[in-house]
């Protein structure tokens, strides 16, 4: 798939992991420059947070990190902020409660940015499933619940990420994407 | 975006409205060859006119009838099915009145083409596709009632909640067998319906229009490009691990109360 980002700024905050190197690649690949350290008020930013539930995590930092690009690019006209996060965000597991309730935060937290800084900056998100193997996102034990019964590809995630970054996706707003293979939508086991 | 559909089929049902008419330019524009099906079928055949490689069918999604003899002119014009986008849908214009008061005709009118109809055509062509085993794809346009009810259409919010919850059934049921279901809940978008409800010729706010639209927090209706854009997505390669999800496109009109 192809996106049109020549010429845009992206920043990426928040964890370094093998799923934000891989789209800082595509989002080159797609025109865009992009920067972990940026001076400049970017055009996306990417809040990356832990993909792999060990514990739970502070999420505030970051948060108001956000809010603060946000504003400014509010201020600009324009700007567009993508949260990386899990699939746990819509419905928790009981074996990792503490980074369960920390997503459901942060999901909370982008939905208040998406009214907040409407219409002229658009924040939306996507919750991964298990992906990669060994796995860079979730927890392996998902996948019994997963009607595709499989992991999830790196791949997958930042295409779905470069679809949250595509200037003709301009309606998709306050919105988290699962790219679960179906984890989230019901009960997948076959008995 | 731009992807790849070079030899893929997908159908459209309602495809000669404005927001079916968008998502078949779309992925004709990607490669996929188009059936612009419509129960309007003049509408139809003048639309698909201006797509490379489309093909015009009448079909009645609540009539079975109509839909076996329509997947079958279609499996014999291109002989494969890859993507059905169950587009077509209705709503009550004449009756918006509480559910005490709601007449039983227009109730089945409603639920027989908005759930009976997708039903209908998932499962006629489903079989087709199954029976190739080279996977494929169902896109279910429900609606954002079907998440957050609104008053006085009664039919309508159950029927796209229904539907919402039919897209995660089937997603369940048909993953192992390749074919993903997705669907997407669009909010108000300006089309040839909405426009002579709630908008102005030229697209501005009618009557209370500006009052719903101040919950909006993108302060507009959305555009069929922008339904389009997102069905273009779920269609593609690139949606290889999005299942049985339902993608609110409504500007943030429900992702909270924007007070």
């Amino acid at each position: 798939m192809r996106i049109e980002l020549d010429g845009k700024l992206v920043a990426m905050t928040g964890v370094v992991t093998r799923v934000t190197e891989a789209l800082g690649e595509a989002l080159s690949a797609n025109g865009a420059t992009v920067a972990r350290d940026h001076t400049e008020l970017p055009d996306i930013l990417i809040v990356a947070l832990p993909l792999i539930p060990d514990g739970g995590f502070d999420w505030s930092e970051l948060h108001a990190q956000a809010r603060e690009t946000g504003l400014a690019m509010k201020a600009r006209g324009s700007g567009r902020i993508v949260f990386l996060m899990s699939a746990m965000a819509a419905i928790p597991m009981r074996r990792h409660p503490d980074y369960s309730v920390e997503m459901a935060a942060v999901l909370a937290a982008l939905r208040g940015l998406a009214m907040s800084l409407a219409p002229e900056v658009v924040v939306n998100g996507i919750g991964a499933g298990t992906i990669g193997d060994p796995a860079c996102a979730g927890d392996t034990v998902m996948i019994g619940h997963t009607p595709i019964g499989r992991a999830g590809t790196i791949d997958d995630i930042c295409n779905a990420a470069l679809f949250l970054c595509d200037p003709l996706n301009s309606y998709l707003n306050g919105q988290l994407l699962p790219v679960d293979g179906g984890w989230s939508v019901g009960y997948g086991r076959s008995f | 975006m731009q992807i790849d559909l070079e030899g893929r089929v997908a159908i459209v049902t309602g495809a000669a409205g404005a927001i079916g008419r968008a998502i078949s330019r779309r992925l004709a524009d990607n490669g996929a060859r188009v059936v612009i099906a419509d129960i309007d079928f003049a509408g139809a055949e003048a639309f698909a006119a201006t797509l490379p490689r489309a093909m015009a069918c009448h079909i009645d999604i609540a009539d079975e009838a109509s839909v076996a003899s329509g997947v079958a002119a279609i499996l014999d014009h291109f002989g494969q099915i890859d993507i059905l986008v169950n587009n077509a849908g209705i709503n009550t214009h004449a009756h918006r009145v509480n559910i005490d008061v709601f007449p039983r005709a227009e109730w089945d009118r409603i639920l027989r083409v908005d759930l009976d109809g997708t039903y209908l055509m998932s499962k006629a062509a489903l079989a087709p596709m199954l029976a190739r085993g080279a996977g494929g794809r169902i896109i279910n346009i429900a609606s954002v009632v079907g998440l957050a009810a609104m008053r006085l259409q009664s039919p309508f919010v159950a029927a796209k909640a229904g539907l919402i919850h039919l897209t995660r059934s089937m997603a369940l049921e048909l993953a192992p067998q390749g074919v993903l279901v997705n669907a997407i809940a669009p909010g108000s978008v300006l089309s040839e319906g909405t426009r002579a409800l709630f908008y102005s010729e030229d697209g501005s706010f009618a009557g209370r229009t500006a009052e719903f639209m101040a919950q909006v927090p993108m302060g507009r209706p959305g555009t069929p490009e922008e339904i389009a854009e997102p069905v273009l997505f779920l269609a593609s390669p690139a949606a290889a691990y999005v299942n049985g999800q339902t993608l609110t496109v409504d500007g943030g009109w429900t992702a909270g109360y924007p007070i």
